[in-house]
């Protein structure tokens, strides 16, 4: 159900549908009457973007795919500041990049609302790291609020821009995989019209200086007071009575859900405390809370934030009461959480029998399910990445270093292709590559790869430095025309009406434009002519650039479908074939081995890799 | 009532729809429903599974134990989801092997093993051919409104039929809706 199909753009007040809780989000932001949406699309946040993005183009207000998450938090905040409720959204690493404009926007806060959404990914399904950005809103002194499934999402989307504006203050909205990911039923509000744009000049507000920075910071503390006293009256904030008043839970997000459902199925009832407003914490509430208890079990994911906080207010008023969570190994500090850990937590602390002998059902599952053949996602069929792999394979060599980067092209990881060294963030592979072109001095071959929405997002300050610096490398922009890996967004890349080339940024103009000379353009299904190419290139010293060019595989076959083309499709002539297995080496999944390769037709993209490999020529076109 | 359904199979094979459609269905039908989505990076061919959970529950995933039904388009991901299932939960096999690029096809367990497998986990298995059905409703891509079919015939989803067609019929339009409500019939009708 895409555009104007789906149930969420309705205008239909108290209509109940079902919804991602992405999707919940934008609603949320949509019937705030925001005028300016942002994001950088990123795993697990993307939906949101793209929702939004479908929506602006009913409703009025603005969206754009940022350049990066720093600029999107920037383009937001300028809009808040000038009267204009906005969003900006991203995944937690993204956060990192915009760390910098977000912590000093907190010193010159806002007029209008704006909510900084952060998606945090536990258990990194899709990410390089699990960092907890609970942090975050302690390191800026901002609000966060934190939902347990879609429709809280959309009321905590609602409720943020109504503090921020009281505040002042941007608000964090922190959702994590399994709220962005999960779907459940959510009620649709009004939609609120948007604000005229309205900027005071005011700098001693706008301007941080050092002697405006000092005074803000004061500003900005008399704010947490104020959202401490929000958080306390917060209806997100709340306890669910219980019969064993002796005991406790104290939980937040998504572990409220496992909380509720482990409590059920051990038939057990104990008052739990639900913190939906995780900064400013509710001391007076959470201080209540704890009056009287003997034990108070902490349930959240990653690390143990409440639980410090709840075991120094607990400190601070002098009670005798146990607190226990991850400190004591109840709930581990890694990966997400599900109902099996939270269940088996409580039953330890709380000494109440399991119901279902789970040891017994993981034991058999390490025995027979564990040993099963895995399925890693690779790269896909007809995928340009794994043909400019082939070719840097065949004239660099395996033994060069090869930094590698953020999308799709990091599962040239994967086996057989095997080509990728080295990886920290988006953008990480051309400044990692300075430095090791530096220590190896030309006696190692340093190459790195970036897709072209890394290389806008932050590649190209990297790339200056390495021209700068005069660094010995090859640099490959493995330019698929999209932001593949996230759900096929757009980038400065590509053209902003879809239309024509009004305002697409050029990557060799930009190469020009530093003043690298040694660059070339290949079409990386040109197999031998690229490895004559890269061949010239590689050879001189300094830095090269090639630019693979080639139109990502899932996107070309929407084109195909679109308009009507049918798609071609290769097959073995099994005559012909030697059996020297080459074709397998490019390791596409359409082609399987079964006593010789087969070609799967309903995988195969047509891409003419497998055929241009092999030495005999037994690929063939199927007519 | 707790009603726990998990949706398995790989990137492509249209698992998040067929989660959908019973969410949807179930929702009409008056139901409390949560649906959470395990694809990480599924579009590249990697595993993905979907949770429709139906009725006063929470969490979006089915817990350890706690599954009903299992609807799986592909036996090698059946398995490996299967130590979710209730004892005596049932669990509807897709016999249509995906192979993965990592293993040579031989290596790939028989589907015999796979029941066996299973059924360290639930008692009850059921194979069904939906590629065939599939292509029969008009094309391969419908093999997921097959198994929701079969399911709907098994009478094991309760579910009324009317409403999933219903959603079907919303949720798809021009040939799509043809095949898809083909589909459905003929899964229908393959248990009935």
């Amino acid at each position: 159900m895409r555009g104007a199909r789906n149930p969420i753009f309705s205008r239909e007040v108290g209509k109940k549908v079902i919804a991602l809780g992405n999707e919940a989000i934008a609603r949320g932001a949509l019937e705030s009457g925001i005028g300016v949406a942002t994001t950088y699309p990123g795993t697990p946040s993307s939906e949101i973007g793209d929702t939004l993005n479908l929506m602006a183009k009913h409703f009025d207000f603005y969206f754009e795919y940022s350049v990066n998450e720093k600029v999107a938090m920037e383009v937001a905040a300028a809009a808040a500041i000038s009267n204009v409720r906005s969003l900006v959204c991203m995944k937690h690493v993204g956060l990192n990049v915009a760390s910098d404009p977000f912590i000093t926007l907190a010193y010159v806060g806002v007029n209008a609302g704006l909510v900084i959404v952060s998606a945090d990914d536990p258990s990194a399904h899709s990410s390089q790291n699990e960092q907890d950005n609970r942090y975050y809103a302690l390191l800026s002194g901002l609000p966060m609020l934190e939902p347990s499934d879609p429709s809280e999402a959309k009321d905590m989307t609602l409720s943020s821009f109504d503090i921020s504006e009281k505040l002042k203050e941007p608000v964090i909205l922190r959702t994590t995989t399994r709220v962005s990911h999960s779907r459940g039923i959510i009620e649709l509000g009004e939609i609120r019209g948007t604000n005229l744009p309205q900027f005071i000049k005011e700098k001693k507000r706008y301007i941080p200086v050092p002697s405006v920075a000092r005074e803000r910071h004061k500003v900005l503390i008399e704010n947490m007071k104020k959202a401490r006293e929000i958080s306390e009256k917060s209806e997100f904030n709340f306890v669910l009575p219980g019969e064993h008043e002796e005991y406790g839970i104290v939980t937040s997000g998504v572990s409220f859900n496992y909380v509720l459902d482990s409590l059920n199925w051990l038939d057990f009832k104990v008052p739990v405390l639900k913190v939906g407003m995780t900064y400013p914490l509710p001391k007076k509430l959470i201080s209540k809370f704890l009056h009287g208890k003997e034990k108070v079990l902490v349930i959240e994911e990653l690390e143990p934030y409440l639980e410090t906080f709840v075991k120094k207010i607990a400190f601070d008023e002098g009670f005798d009461v146990k607190i226990s969570g991850k400190d004591e190994g109840l709930i581990p500090r890694t990966y997400e959480l599900n109902t099996d850990i939270v269940a088996s937590a409580v039953s330890r602390f709380f000494s109440i029998k399991m119901p279902l002998d789970l040891k017994e059902i993981y034991s058999k599952k390490e025995k027979f399910l564990d040993p099963l053949p895995k399925r890693p996602p690779v790269l896909c069929p007809g995928c340009p990445h794994r043909a400019t792999y082939i070719i840097l394979k065949k004239v660099l060599g395996e033994d060069a270093i090869y930094t590698t980067d953020i999308g799709c092209y990091t599962l040239g990881i994967q086996k057989p292709i095997n080509v990728g060294d080295l990886l920290l963030c988006m953008g990480s592979s051309i400044g990692t590559g300075c430095g090791l072109s530096e220590v190896f001095k030309g006696k190692a071959k340093v190459v790195a790869i970036i897709g072209d929405s890394t290389f806008f997002h932050s590649g190209i300050p990297a790339l200056i430095n390495a021209f700068h610096k005069g660094k010995d490398m090859v640099v490959v922009i493995m330019d698929n025309q999209t932001t593949a890996m996230t759900g096929f967004q757009p980038h400065p890349g590509c053209s902003p009406s879809g239309k024509d080339s009004k305002n697409v940024v050029s990557v060799e103009d930009i190469l020009s434009g530093i003043g690298l000379k040694n660059v070339a353009v290949i079409n990386p299904f040109d197999l031998k002519r690229s490895i004559e190419t890269v061949k010239k290139l590689s050879n001189k010293k300094g830095l090269s650039v090639i630019v693979s060019r080639a139109k990502c595989a899932i996107v070309l076959n929407r084109e195909r479908k679109e308009n009507g083309i049918p798609k071609k499709t290769y097959h073995v002539n099994e005559e012909a074939c030697v059996k020297c297995k080459l074709c397998l080496e490019t390791g596409c999944p359409a082609i399987s081995w079964n006593e010789g390769p087969k070609i799967d037709p309903l995988l195969c993209n047509g891409c003419s890799l497998c055929a241009q490999v092999c030495p005999k020529g037994a690929i063939e076109v199927v007519v | 009532m707790e009603m726990n359904i998990i949706v398995s199979g790989v990137g492509g094979m249209g698992v998040l729809t067929a989660a959908r459609i019973l969410a949807e269905s179930a929702f009409k039908d008056g139901f409390k429903v949560i649906i959470g989505e395990l694809h990480g990076m599924s579009q590249r061919g990697g595993s993905v599974r979907c949770d429709v959970r139906i009725g006063d529950v929470r969490g979006a995933i089915v817990p350890t134990g706690k599954c009903d039904l299992m609807i799986g388009l592909e036996p090698l991901e059946v398995a490996r989801s299967s130590y979710k299932m209730k004892r005596d939960g049932k669990v509807l096999v897709n016999n249509y092997a995906v192979y993965p690029s990592s293993i040579k096809t031989s290596d790939y367990p028989k589907i015999d093993e796979v029941k066996k497998i299973i059924l360290k986990f639930a008692r009850e298995v059921i194979t069904i051919n939906a590629y065939n059905i599939a292509l029969k409703a008009g094309s391969a891509s419908s093999m997921n409104v097959v198994m929701i079919g079969a399911a709907e015939g098994l009478n094991v989803l309760r579910i009324r039929e009317s409403t999933i067609k219903e959603v079907i019929r919303e949720m798809f339009s021009g040939d799509y809706q043809k095949i898809n409500m083909r589909a459905f019939e003929y899964g229908l009708r393959y248990f009935r």
